[in-house]
């Protein structure tokens, strides 16, 4: 007579609850083409396949709560946890504030030993202090982008050095290491080292598919290598990323991090030439951001909304949306906000042919940053006031402006690509042949190759 | 931090714990997860939340959308415990010295067939890993997949084979011992 598993044992050995040894014994069972046994599994696949799809979960929780039946033990465990979790914030804080004095110590010393400090003094073994680094490389970013990348090779090396153990686990450590390398590739990337920043992005990457990274750190990474495909170009793989991350973010409940997101997402549109899309997209983000707890970001989704109604030709619109968002600005205050203000009063000016208007406004924002060395920027409203001239057919003042913008770039040794588009517009300038298609085709470029020093200009295509 | 902010925020995080203890419970529940198993992955979303308590902005949500993909990672983890036991298990039928020539030819026919059933991209993954015995990193190399890739792309085939063969089971009835 043949010795049929019971029933409880299939099942534990279909939702995989059983030893080695006794799968082992279930799975011959079954590949010898027990019929008998094979029926009796073939009803409990149900359960966990409707696990894998969430969508399917959702819908299911809500109808049935009455009907589950919830075991005693878990009350019994979640206590357990919760009594364990002021010591576990407690120990956070305590280390978060040493290492705080670490990065500080750190921070005094040249990069060399900075390394040697790490590599060799177990005080400097802190997973809070990773951590930091990964935070402030982040903070730096745009400011001091080889500080940022410094910062962030330091959390590599340190990373490498800490056990799981020392970082709470597998799979907190993992979701470190993810997070580290995302960053370095990130800084890289804002240091305009596109190969440096794949290079460490694919690392960040290889360690989603380990499984052990949280959802919270695969949205970030999964974010950082969306901006590096962005600026390499890539935008469909940009977008895809971006959908990725959009779907973490819903399940994750974090409404204003998915705004962040579709802002972000607006971008490659917008830099992909899909005005339309990039509208609808920063429509949305609208809708999930806070203005009151973020109200940066909420700013920026509208600035960025009238600057895209402007550009599709919508300037009534953009300008309504401009009136209603000035106290915005005002409220926020600060110097640069209230030059974007004043920039993108120029450019729906500009839209609405008011071009007296658009002048004025793009004579004080150049002379503006200007005066605080943002060269570039000053180089940006310069070629907006261009497009004024070449619109009221001042010739002489085209070739002026053109002329002082190349005189800016040359001083400041500015990448050669974008000083080449700058020399095209002069030379075309000088021979009166600018049309605002020109203009605008610089503008484009140089606004694109800001982070991106490899692009190259072509003034024919 | 200040030290006087701090019981504030300890208290804030307990009182989210005890709002959202219910629903845990029900989560768990649905998910079938045995309470023993519960610990770990409750410890683990706790610490994450804490590590990233600045970044959350919901955190409630957070820990509800965090503890239920870690869910379904456990039912994955749990699972994949049964396609090592299938495949081990069929590489091992596949292996069987003793078995004599028709015999061995058979079988081989009727893992085939299993095969066969399956969706194609299964097909000669599986065939080059019961004919040839290649291993995951091998399989990539010789399929032209990542090998941060393959593992999942195996899993997956091994999951569509284990469905089938527990269904079906490996030998047909006129090749039963």
């Amino acid at each position: 007579m043949i010795d049929h598993p019971t029933p409880d044992a299939l099942e534990q050995f279909i939702l995989g609850q059983l030893s080695t040894t006794e799968t082992r014994e279930i799975a011959f069972h079954l590949l010898n083409g027990c019929s008998h046994c094979q029926q009796a599994t073939s009803t409990l696949w149900e359960p966990t396949d409707l696990f894998e799809d969430t969508a399917v979960f959702e819908d299911v929780v809500d109808v049935a709560e009455e009907e589950l039946e919830i075991e005693d033990g878990y009350d019994a465990v979640l206590d357990r946890v919760f009594e364990t979790l002021a010591a576990t914030e407690a120990d956070f804080t305590a280390q978060r504030l040493q290492a705080q004095g670490l990065l500080a110590e750190l921070t005094q010393v040249p990069a060399e030993r900075q390394h040697l400090l790490v590599t060799n003094s177990r005080r400097f073994r802190s997973r809070a202090l990773c951590d930091l680094l990964v935070e402030e490389s982040h903070e730096t970013g745009f400011q001091d982008p080889r500080r940022a990348v410094e910062l962030s090779r330091l959390a590599v090396l340190l990373v490498d050095l800490l056990t799981p153990k020392e970082c709470g686990g597998e799979d907190s450590y993992e979701s470190l290491r993810a997070r580290v390398w995302a960053q370095l590739g990130n800084a890289h990337r804002i240091h305009s080292d596109l190969e440096e920043a794949e290079t460490a992005l694919n690392v960040a990457e290889e360690l989603l598919a380990t499984g052990g990274v949280g959802l919270f750190d695969r949205a970030r990474v999964l974010a950082l290598l969306a901006s590096l495909r962005r600026a390499q170009e890539q935008f469909a793989d940009a977008l895809q990323l971006f959908d990725r991350v959009v779907l973490i973010y819903k399940k994750l409940g974090q409404w204003n991090l998915l705004g962040r997101t579709l802002l972000q997402k607006s971008l490659v549109c917008g830099e992909a030439g899909d005005i339309e899309s990039e509208m609808t997209l920063l429509r949305r983000a609208l809708d999930f951001i806070d203005p009151q707890n973020d109200p940066r970001l909420f700013l920026a989704a509208r600035h960025n909304l009238i600057h895209a109604l402007n550009e599709s030709g919508r300037s009534r619109e953009a300008f309504a949306l401009l009136f209603h968002s000035r106290p915005l600005y005002l409220k926020m205050g600060d110097r640069m906000n209230l030059l974007k203000l004043r920039w993108v009063e120029g450019l729906v000016a500009a839209g609405l042919h008011r071009l007296d208007q658009a002048e004025a406004a793009f004579k004080e924002v150049r002379e503006a940053y200007a005066g605080i060395g943002l060269d570039y920027d000053a180089a940006l409203a310069s070629l907006d006031l261009a497009g004024v001239y070449v619109a009221q057919g001042r010739a002489t003042d085209l070739l002026r402006v053109s002329e002082e913008t190349l005189a800016i770039f040359q001083s400041r040794h500015t990448h050669r690509a974008a000083l080449a588009a700058v020399l095209a517009l002069c030379s075309a300038a000088r021979q009166e042949q600018v049309g605002d298609g020109l203009v605008r085709k610089v503008s484009e470029f140089l606004k694109r190759a800001r982070n991106n020093p490899n692009l190259q200009f072509a003034p024919n295509s | 931090m200040s030290a006087l902010d701090q019981p504030q925020v300890e208290a804030s995080l307990e009182n989210l714990l005890r709002d959202v203890q219910p629903r845990l419970k029900v989560l768990f529940a649905r998910y079938r997860i045995p309470p023993q198993d519960t610990e770990d992955i409750v410890q683990q979303a706790l610490l994450a939340l804490i590590y990233q308590r600045q970044e959350v902005r919901d955190p409630a949500a957070w820990m509800m959308g965090t503890i239920r993909n870690k869910c379904l990672l456990y039912w994955r983890e749990q699972r994949r415990k049964l396609y090592d036991a299938v495949d081990a298990a069929v590489l091992e039928f596949m292996a069987e010295p003793k078995a004599p020539d028709q015999e061995e030819t058979d079988l081989r026919r009727d893992l085939s067939h299993a095969i066969e059933q399956l969706p194609e991209r299964c097909r000669s993954l599986l065939a080059l890993r019961y004919r040839q015995g290649y291993e995951p990193p091998e399989l990539a190399e010789r399929m032209g997949y990542s090998p941060s890739s393959i593992n999942k792309i195996t899993t997956r085939c091994l999951a569509a084979l284990t469905r089938h063969l527990v269904a079906t089971g490996l030998l047909c009835e006129d090749n039963r011992s």
